[in-house]
């Protein structure tokens, strides 16, 4: 900031301290060229009002000579009275024409002259000085005017150096004519010219000479304290003004002073020239002194005024400096940073307005953690609700299906929690019941209703109720006070994997898809009742219809059938049919996700969406035909394992393997090497398992044999019975017929083992 | 799972089974029991069967068979440490008498101790 202020300042200051001396040097140059014009003429005038009032002297005793003409005695008194009028007057003296060869007038003119403060007496008219042919007579005499001589030496007169103001005067002859008689004179001394000049004052660098005309012995007379240094060019010079008519004028340079001023005048009187030069570079020199003073004074208005600013900035700068040390001190989040005491200046509004920021951002800061921490509360109890909604659903394995029966599905929220829902589970009479719903909205609240009836359909199925009752029931509970005004569509239905019995009944839910072993899709016929939670008494019907192995129900909610298609459309079910291609539950199942994942495919979802497929698993996959010339026993074994394992506990699985053993080998036996084709089949239902063996051979109830004879002597004893015996008492149930030509025993084994 | 059989050289009379006894494993089990028999003089047959997983009838059928050749020799056969499995299938057929199934080889230790302390006091 200083150095910007004076980076700006000093230039400003330079300039004009330049434009100043500029000023100053022209000013005092032109002042003083004035000065010394005006002074020359002041002088030449001065020196004229002291000569023209002798001049003046002189003529009026020309004058009276002339009118009253007195005797030549008279002279000295007339000739001293001039000299006591006029102490300037050196001497004077009347001299007396003489004409030649006049004998009656003689030559006289004494002279009276001033010396050692008395007046003393000369006689001119001797003939050692011969006056008549000196030039201050003779040129008086001859112009016949009054005239000024030009510097002389009186020797054998005054005896001086001087000048003589001659004025001729003259007699009238008898003959009227006026005819020249004489000359008064006045001489003035040189030395006191000399005198007079000096005691002048001149002003700084100016010098002023009075010079006579140029003649045979010039006089010059420096005015004041003047040497007579050059003088003779300058003389040479105001000539030549002069002549041109000039009286000021920049000169030349004369080798050593450089250019001047010269002011020059003619004096009136003496016809002198009065000389005034004015040095042009000791003016400058002088505008050169006063702009050191100014330059002086200006350096020292300078460092003034440099404190003065670097005083003012520091008392703006270093609270500015100090509040932004105190902000720029605040760490991230640290609001906290002190600010100094406000000032009673801009510095202080200033920082009173950034305490108010602080302050207000402080409370900001606070206001938004607060905000973030409930959002992030928030944030955790949607999570735990997702975990807990994700949990209702039924977990494929903790469910003990059937073989018979698969199921799969996937449900995937618009948001967190969902209002979609689906559930299946095993009844106590080996139906699997299911059901999928779609609440009316998202979020949090469809999660909420969502849970109510996933709860009541595990209570009423559990219960061993029908689904169209299931429905109804769910439906009273929630249509009491339901002030939400919240609806669901719900499909609930149960399916006997003994015979595919499928009973279903819908609640203002879309018809389910049924796939066909080759393929083909139909819509599931039912009979659509009105939502759940909307009417508080509601009656639903079910449909029933027979599921053959290899055909599977789909059912979905409308986040899937109403999902928009790249080509804007919503898919519906005509063209989910068409993404149905396989008939494997969980394929079918991850078909359709893969479509809806595949991002090029262009599905857009926003509501839940749910779907689940139940399957009817194709015959081949429980049946098992064991070659009973390889080895046949141990596969049928193996095969049952596999199959038992998730059904029954490890020890009933070895008393299903064992009943197989002592069955097979049976057959084996009475087969007696005849390639009977034997064949297991494995239905588990809920509580049990059921194991079909059958064989083509020849028709025989295993079962009509006697018991063996356990009890009896070890001799006796009937071994052949033990496989039978063994069966019998392993099996929870065991049953004979003979049907399509086939023996068939029918091993009823409980989930649970008898006691 | 096959059978194993395995013969204790320093115990001759004690024949362990480990694995399944099946239709399939029955006759491997009738031969050596065969082997066994036939060296005469054989009073008492241990079957330890702690390592035997599967019995089927088959099976049995060799436990009585062996009781056959044994029996009229005034011999005995002893089942050790038969596992559930096992158990259950002998309880069923009741195959073996009752008194001839230890459920280990210190039960029939002591039950073998007792026997030739009551011959010892009955001479």
């Amino acid at each position: 900031m200083l150095f910007w202020v004076l980076a700006v300042t000093v230039p400003i200051y330079a300039s004009a301290l330049y434009m100043s001396y500029q000023s100053t040097a022209q000013r005092l140059e032109a002042g003083a060229a004035r000065d010394a014009d005006e002074l020359a003429a002041r002088l030449a005038a001065g020196i004229d009002t002291v000569i023209r009032p002798i001049e003046g002297g002189v003529r009026t005793v020309a004058h009276q000579l002339e009118e009253v003409d007195p005797p030549p005695a008279q002279y000295p008194q007339r000739i001293r009275g001039l000299l006591n009028a006029w102490p300037e007057v050196y001497g004077s003296t009347i001299a007396t024409e003489v004409r030649a060869g006049d004998q009656t007038a003689r030559a006289f003119a004494p002279y009276y002259f001033r010396r050692a403060g008395a007046i003393a007496y000369s006689d001119l008219a001797l003939d050692s000085y011969g006056y008549s042919n000196l030039p201050w007579y003779r040129r008086a005499a001859d112009s016949l005017e009054p005239a000024w001589s030009a510097p002389y030496f009186d020797a054998g007169g005054g005896e001086t150096w001087m000048v003589t103001y001659s004025v001729p005067f003259f007699r009238r002859n008898p003959d009227g004519a006026r005819a020249l008689a004489g000359v008064v004179t006045a001489d003035l001394d040189l030395e006191w010219v000399r005198h007079a000049a000096a005691r002048v004052r001149l002003p700084p660098f100016t010098a002023g000479w009075l010079a006579s005309p140029p003649s045979a012995h010039d006089f010059v007379a420096p005015i004041g304290e003047s040497t007579s240094g050059d003088v003779e060019a300058v003389r040479t010079a105001a000539e030549a003004m002069l002549s041109k008519g000039r009286t000021f004028g920049l000169m030349g340079s004369p080798a050593d002073r450089g250019p001047y001023y010269l002011a020059v005048r003619n004096l009136e009187t003496l016809q002198w020239r009065l000389m005034l030069v004015m040095s042009r570079s000791q003016l400058v020199a002088e505008a050169r002194v006063v702009l050191l003073r100014q330059l002086w004074l200006g350096l020292a208005g300078l460092v003034l005024l440099i404190a003065a600013i670097s005083f003012v900035a520091t008392g703006v700068s270093n609270p500015i400096r100090r509040l932004a040390e105190a902000v720029g001190g605040a760490k991230e989040g640290d609001l906290d940073f002190p600010l100094p005491e406000a000032r009673r200046d801009e510095t202080g509004v200033l920082t009173d307005a950034l305490r108010r920021l602080r302050d207000s951002l402080k409370l900001h800061v606070q206001m938004r953690a607060e905000s973030i921490a409930a959002q992030a509360r928030l944030e955790h109890e949607l999570e735990i609700a997702a975990s807990i909604q994700q949990a209702m659903l039924p977990k494929r394995e903790s469910q003990r299906l059937p073989p018979g029966i698969h199921v799969a599905a996937a449900l995937i929220p618009a948001r967190r929690v969902g209002g979609d829902l689906y559930d299946y589970f095993m009844l106590r009479d080996g139906r699997l019941l299911f059901a999928i719903g779609d609440v009316s909205d998202k979020g949090i609240p469809a999660a909420l209703f969502m849970a109510r009836v996933s709860g009541l359909i595990r209570v009423l199925g559990s219960a061993g109720e029908s689904p169209e009752r299931i429905l109804a029931e769910v439906n009273a509970r929630l249509a009491e006070g339901n002030d939400a005004c919240m609806f669901v569509t719900l499909g609930c239905g149960t399916l006997d994997p003994a015979d595919g019995r499928l009973r279903y009944a819908s609640a203002g839910h879309e018809a389910p898809l049924l796939r066909r072993s080759n393929g083909e899709i139909v819509v599931l016929p039912t009979e659509n009742g009105v939502a759940i939670g909307i009417e508080l008494a509601a009656e639903y019907r079910a449909t029933e219809i027979a599921l053959t192995p290899g055909e599977t129900l789909v059912l979905f909610t409308d986040g899937l059938s109403e999902a928009v298609t790249a080509d804007g459309k919503q898919l519906g079910s005509e063209r989910l049919g068409q993404l149905l291609v396989v008939g494997d539950p969980e394929k079918l199942v991850q078909g359709v996700l893969g479509v809806f994942n595949d991002r090029s495919a262009g599905m857009h979802v926003d509501d839940d969406l749910t779907l689940m497929a139940i399957g009817l698993a194709p015959r081949s996959q429980w049946i098992f035909e064991p070659d009973l010339a390889r080895d046949g026993v141990r596969q049928a074994q193996a095969w049952l394992r596999d199959i038992l394992r998730a059904h029954l506990d490890p020890a009933r699985v070895a008393d299903a393997e064992l009943i197989a053993e002592e069955l097979l080998t049976n057959v084996a036996r009475a087969s007696q090497g005849r390639g009977v084709r034997a064949s297991l089949e494995c239905r588990p239902a809920a509580h049990e398992v059921v194991v079909f063996f059958r064989d083509d051979g020849a028709p025989f109830d295993l079962l009509a044999q006697g018991a063996p004879t356990l009890d009896d002597d070890i001799e006796s004893r009937n071994v052949g019975g033990l496989g039978i015996h063994l069966v019998r008492e392993l099996a929870d149930g065991v049953r004979y017929r003979r049907e399509d030509g086939e023996n068939v025993l029918e091993v009823r084994l409980n989930r649970k083992e008898q006691p | 799972m096959i059978l194993n059989i395995i013969l204790d050289p320093a115990k001759p009379t004690t024949i362990t089974l480990e694995g399944r006894l099946d239709t399939h494993t029955a006759p491997e089990l009738d031969a050596a029991l065969d082997r066994i028999l036939l060296s005469a003089g054989i009073k008492r047959l241990v079957f330890d069967l702690g390592k035997l997983e599967y019995l089927s009838s088959a099976g049995i059928r060799c436990f009585i068979r062996a009781r056959k050749i044994l029996e009229p020799q005034g011999g005995k056969i002893a089942i050790v440490n038969p596992q559930p499995a096992v158990q259950k299938v002998l309880d069923i057929v009741k195959a073996i008498p009752a008194g001839g199934i230890f459920k280990s080889v210190a039960e029939l230790d002591a039950y073998l101790d007792e026997m030739q302390r009551k011959v010892r006091e009955g001479d």
